[in-house]
């Protein structure tokens, strides 16, 4: 009985030791930001905006971790990483909307090019 | 049972106000991912992109769950902060989706005029092709009942007798070439707008230079009386063509009959204005004299 008990707490401290030193996997979150910056978040507002929300986030969990908190910055990376992919899709989003506002508008200039024939 | 001192009441009085108010204090995080997730259903991210939505129901339960365990913790902020943005994630498709499908429809809307724009512009062609194959026709038969009409390579080619227009030697016009050149102008400006060539022939008699000057006054004559009649000056050239061209032979009476014509060609070249223009009030109001 009692070996077991100190073997439970050997495993128990080498377990915490263990979680206390592991460094902080930013690996997800460094990637989803670089996936935004590439689509152009940082040329379109509210992209940039969230952008910017997922570097602060990356930056305070490094801190956070450097000052001996994993969890708190583990769980701060999701910030970082729902914010970049936000990013992605407000991108992407933006992108899209031009392009069907130039469909729209070719079809706008198809009919006053044709007036006789192209209303429908 | 003794009743309650009014120190008791007081700290049960806080008590119960600090446990309403912990109850009650949902982190903003929670607050704006249930609004996030709110605006998402009724909006078209419902109809548009069901699976993220439904993404999104599940984030939002797992905060909601993280507050009912721990209401205070960094996790709960933390999930509720994923979830408003897992519900802006569905929005942003949505919004994706909504402008791809519009996209596509103006797309489409453009190929269908595209097609539309070439089938009636083929139709146009034909019936321009058609309207101009049956307008040379009405030309022809027309001009085959005042005078000598042949289609040759350079174009279709009117012979008038030179007895018919002029008195021997003379190149002014006689009364009765007048009305002949009246209906011929009728029929070509009846036409479309046609480049002309008016040529002067004669026949052998005479020398060289005076057949060359009188068959190139005859041309002229015959132009200037088209062009008096409101034919377009730049659409006429005259020449003068002597003896060079004869179409008879020479050595008979009936021969140098023959040769001494004006011959009108009209250029198979384009109409030279736009297909569907009519005659010019000038030129009709001329004809009707």
């Amino acid at each position: 009985m009692r070996r077991i008990g100190l073997v439970g707490i050997v495993v128990a401290v080498v377990a915490v030791v263990g979680c206390a030193t592991a460094p902080l996997r930013t690996d997800d979150s460094v990637a989803a930001i670089r996936a935004a910056e590439e689509v152009g978040a940082e040329g379109v507002p509210r992209a940039a905006l969230h952008l910017q929300f997922a570097k602060e986030s990356l930056a305070r969990a490094i801190k956070l971790a450097n000052d001996g908190y994993p969890e708190q910055a583990k769980s701060l990376l999701t910030r970082a990483e729902a914010d970049a992919e936000l990013a992605v899709l407000l991108s992407r989003e933006d992108a899209q909307g031009r392009e069907a506002l130039q469909a729209i508008e070719r079809v706008r200039q198809l009919r006053q090019d044709h007036p006789e024939r192209g209303r429908q | 049972m003794r009743t309650m001192t009014s120190f008791q009441a007081a700290l049960a009085g806080i008590a119960a106000l600090a446990y309403l108010g912990c109850a009650h204090s949902v982190p903003a995080e929670l607050l704006s991912a249930r609004a996030a997730y709110q605006r998402s259903s009724e909006g078209p991210a419902a109809d548009l992109v069901p699976a993220e939505l439904h993404k999104a129901r599940v984030a939002l339960a797992a905060a909601e769950q993280s507050f009912e365990d721990a209401p205070d913790s960094y996790r709960t902020r933390d999930l509720a902060y994923v979830a408003q943005r897992t519900s802006e994630r569905a929005d942003a498709l949505a919004g994706i989706d909504a402008d791809r499908r519009s996209t596509a429809q103006s797309d489409d809307s453009f190929s269908t005029m595209q097609g539309e724009i070439i089938t009636r512009t083929e139709t146009d062609l034909r019936d321009a092709r058609t309207d101009l194959s049956q307008s040379q026709m009405a030309l022809m038969a027309a001009l085959a009942r005042l005078a000598a009409v042949k289609e040759e390579d350079r174009g279709l080619v009117i012979t008038l007798s030179g007895s018919v227009l002029f008195r021997s030697g003379e190149h002014a016009l006689l009364p009765a070439a007048q009305t002949r050149l009246d209906q011929v102008a009728e029929a070509l400006l009846t036409s479309r707008e046609r480049k002309l060539v008016v040529e002067g022939h004669t026949d052998s008699q005479g020398t060289h230079r005076a057949n060359m000057l009188l068959s190139q006054r005859r041309a002229d004559a015959v132009r200037d009386y088209l062009i008096g009649n409101g034919y377009a000056s730049h659409l006429i050239v005259a020449e003068g063509l002597g003896q060079g061209r004869p179409v008879a032979d020479n050595a008979t009476p009936e021969g140098r009959s023959n040769n001494r014509r004006v011959e009108i060609v009209i250029e198979r070249t384009a109409p030279t204005q736009s297909l569907n223009r009519p005659p010019r009030s000038r030129i009709a109001s001329g004809l009707e004299r």
